[in-house]
């Protein structure tokens, strides 16, 4: 029955392989749709008789989910499908960024190039700095993670040659073929082609033997380790893929802010990075990249509501910024007691209603 | 419920972000009320935001009301940067009143580009060479503009005052040394300045680091201790400031202290106490008890946030009002001579010539801008604080004019 591929799912397994099941299309439909997607995206920068579709703003909020997206599905990698914890991952984040920088401006690598290898560069510290996790686990592995930060955060203050020191460092824009991409038009589609390859590349990951065997040993690490599998390799490893990301953020996000600066990869980015994951989903491909558009998008939503009530009620414009800050973190409290499995089961939840409707059992 | 909040949340995002449909000139404010130097970045702020107010109640620019927002960037640059995009992503900027050194610099390159004149309260001689023609390697920056003598200017002032003083007191060789925290700003005046102390016949004690933030400093006042520096330059702002002072009172410490023009105030003086006594610092416009004509104008300026009139200004609020009423002059100009764009108000202002706005004279020192050299001022006033027994006050001791040399251009 399952010899040809049909719209629809059938009632039952009915998979006669692993190939079947670990493909990350279920349907054709859904691929369809899911190039649908990404064809749509690529139409949003575009002019409709003369006037942009969507303002410089609203691709920055695009741009912005996008790197900050790339780098969160590395610390999902680790965090989510490898059970480590890492409380550094801004520093790999701000390594990748000045990577990149300092390679394009002291040997005049090309940006395209700059940024992949940048994210190779972030890899081997990451490599390095994951090494305690051979080690240690929970809550000292933490501990670990957090001394990466501030080892990375002042080594970016003072090491002028690398980073400009306390002043930072200027980024040059993207360019190809000798085409300057400047705008936040332009950009997007940049930013766009990281994150559908890189996304990919995270889903087939977990379809391989490598991403399995972080699913192992996030699951029960004994039992992976009598089966075979070389925890330290593993644990390792998970920080080298999870770092490599981070790094590509970085640099696509130095590359677009055109200026790199220490100050911006606090432990506090640290932070919002598992926020974004456990908003999302920790171990959901899918939800990284939903629990970081909510939260680039949450602190305009409430921006927006506040100032438009802001005729009723004064005060809200005046407490602007601590409303901000009080409904982010009121917000992570909610999802952890009434969503604790992350916008991406919230979604399955949507899909499984209407796959159902109107006779769901 | 969670869903009508979605909805009205996602519904809010993709309405909200519509244009500005206001017709006034549109001026950024970016400041620091809450970050590492919102101790003087208040009163800055405040004297920035009450004059763009007063210039709006008495006729705008010909009559067009200037538009403005006052963002709290918590002294992140990459704050600023993302306020800066989001203001040009939204609306036509015609200027931006900014503060930090950080955020400045790192916003050269984009204002250029952009042609915005960024009038900002960081000094820093990096910003003063439009052109590029500095010879120690500055970059251009040539919509860059700030009212009051550049740091480096500022504390190469100082510098004259402590040879002056040292022959005074007999002091054969003299050392002098930089006290900041690794940062753009304390770093900005730290090499020049440095430099012209030597040729003055300084020793230079290499530099103690001190943090923006306040904190404890005893290990700071021993290191100055031991270095045996007989002048200090502070280079951070009034917050640290205080606990260095305090910290160094308890040490022992006899060093004479000068703070630059961000690092000491009335403020400071009071919550440093006898500390402070004796501190010698820079100060770019009349302060609050002088009777200069234009002290009137900057009394009805101070109603604005300050209905009683009865509130105390520190040094730092005159300077924000002179540094909007500049822009106010150019944007004037501008207006006559086409349109309240960036390429004119940068015209006008480089035309500006021993220039001070009509209602604040003897509170803007006279200020000269050219394509060339954007050194406002190199007229810096020196005052020195006194706190005995309760007692407090500030009282200008000199007045020092550092010469416009070419090769101290951008540095």
């Amino acid at each position: 029955m399952a010899s040809t591929p049909s719209a629809l799912i059938p009632c039952g397994q009915f998979k006669t392989g692993y190939r079947k099941d670990t493909t990350i299309f279920p349907t054709p439909a859904a691929r369809a749709f899911a190039i649908a997607a990404v064809v749509l995206l690529c139409l949003l920068p575009m002019k409709i008789g003369g006037v942009e579709l969507l303002s410089k703003y609203q691709m920055n909020l695009l741009i912005q989910i996008g790197y900050y997206g790339i780098a969160a599905l590395g610390l999902n990698i680790l965090v989510g499908f490898t059970g480590q914890i890492s409380l550094g991952h801004a520093a790999f984040f701000g390594f990748g960024a000045f990577a990149s920088a300092w390679l394009n401006n002291s040997f005049g690598v090309p940006v395209f190039w700059a940024i992949p290898l940048a994210g190779v560069l972030t890899t081997l510290v990451g490599l390095l700095f994951g090494i305690p996790a051979a080690r240690i686990k929970g809550l000292y592995l933490a501990i670990a993670t957090f001394a990466a930060q501030f080892i990375l955060e002042d080594f970016f203050s003072r090491a002028n040659w690398f980073t400009g020191g306390s002043a930072g460092t200027m980024a040059q824009p993207f360019s190809l073929f000798g085409y300057e991409i400047d705008g936040d038009h332009g950009y997007f589609y940049v930013v766009l082609a990281y994150v559908v390859v890189l996304y990919l590349l995270g889903t087939n990951l977990m379809r391989s033997r490598d991403g399995r065997a972080f699913v192992a040993v996030r699951d029960h690490y004994l039992s992976a380790e009598v089966m075979g599998i070389n925890l330290t390799h593993y644990r390792v490893l998970s920080f080298g893929v999870s770092a490599f990301y981070a790094g590509i953020g970085g640099a696509l996000f130095g590359h677009y802010l055109g200026y790199v600066s220490a100050e911006s990869f606090t432990i506090l980015l640290s932070i919002q990075f598992l926020g974004m994951i456990i908003i999302g989903g920790l171990g959901s491909v899918m939800g990284t990249l939903l629990g970081v558009a909510f939260m680039v998008l949450l602190p305009e939503g409430i921006g927006m509501l506040s100032k438009s009530v802001g005729g009723v009620f004064p005060a809200m414009v005046e407490g602007l910024a601590f409303v901000k800050e009080g409904a982010i973190g009121l917000v992570i409290v909610l999802f952890l007691i009434f969503e604790p499995d992350g916008l991406a089961h919230r979604w399955k939840m949507i899909k499984a209603y209407w796959k159902l409707y109107p006779f769901s059992y | 419920m969670k869903g009508t909040l979605f909805t009205a949340a996602a519904a809010a995002v993709l309405l909200g972000a519509g244009p500005a449909a206001a017709q006034g000139i549109f001026v950024g404010h970016l400041a620091d009320y809450t970050g590492a130097t919102s101790d003087v970045g208040k009163p800055y702020g405040q004297g920035v935001a009450d004059a763009l107010a007063y210039i709006n109640a008495h006729g705008g620019i010909n009559g067009k009301k200037i538009e403005f927002e006052t963002v709290d960037y918590s002294y992140e640059v990459p704050r600023a940067i993302a306020t800066y995009k989001k203001w040009t992503g939204e609306k036509k900027v015609a200027a931006i009143q900014g503060w930090g050194t950080g955020d400045t610099e790192a916003m050269v390159g984009f204002v250029a580009k952009d042609q915005i004149p960024y009038f900002s309260a960081s000094y820093s001689g990096h910003l003063t060479d439009p052109a590029g023609k500095g010879t120690h390697g500055s970059k251009a920056a040539p919509y860059n503009f700030f009212y009051g003598p550049s740091y480096t200017d500022g504390c190469r002032a100082l510098v004259q005052w402590a040879a002056g003083d040292a022959k005074k007191k007999g002091i054969a060789a003299p050392k002098f040394v930089h006290l900041g925290d690794n940062h753009p700003y304390p770093n900005a005046p730290k090499v020049a300045c440095g430099d012209y102390a030597k040729e003055m016949g300084f020793t230079i004690v290499p530099p103690i680091q001190y943090s923006l933030k306040p904190g404890d400093f005893k290990a700071q006042c021993l290191s100055l201790k031991e270095s045996g520096a007989n002048y200090a330059f502070l280079a951070n702002t009034g917050g640290s400031t205080i606990s260095l002072l305090k910290s160094c009172e308890t040490v022992g410490v006899n060093t004479e202290f000068m703070g630059n023009v961000w690092a000491m105030d009335e403020n400071a003086l009071k919550a440093a106490g006898d500390a402070a006594n004796g501190v010698v610092f820079v100060v770019g416009a009349a302060d609050w008890k002088s009777d200069a004509p234009g002290m009137k104008t900057v009394r009805d300026i101070s109603k604005v946030s300050d209905a009683s009139g009865n509130l105390y200004r520190p040094v730092h609020y005159m300077r924000g009002i002179c540094s909007v009423f500049y822009m106010r002059d150019a944007m004037v100009a501008a207006d006559k001579a086409g349109g309240v764009t960036g390429p004119n108000i940068k015209k006008a202002m480089e035309q500006m010539k021993g220039h001070v706005p009509a209602e604040l004279q003897g509170v803007c020192i006279p200020s000269t801008w050219t394509a060339e050299d954007h050194r406002g001022t190199t007229t810096v006033h020196i005052y020195e604080a006194t706190s005995k027994g309760g007692s407090q006050g500030i009282k200008q001791i000199g007045e020092s004019v550092i010469p416009r040399k070419p090769e101290w251009l951008g540095w």
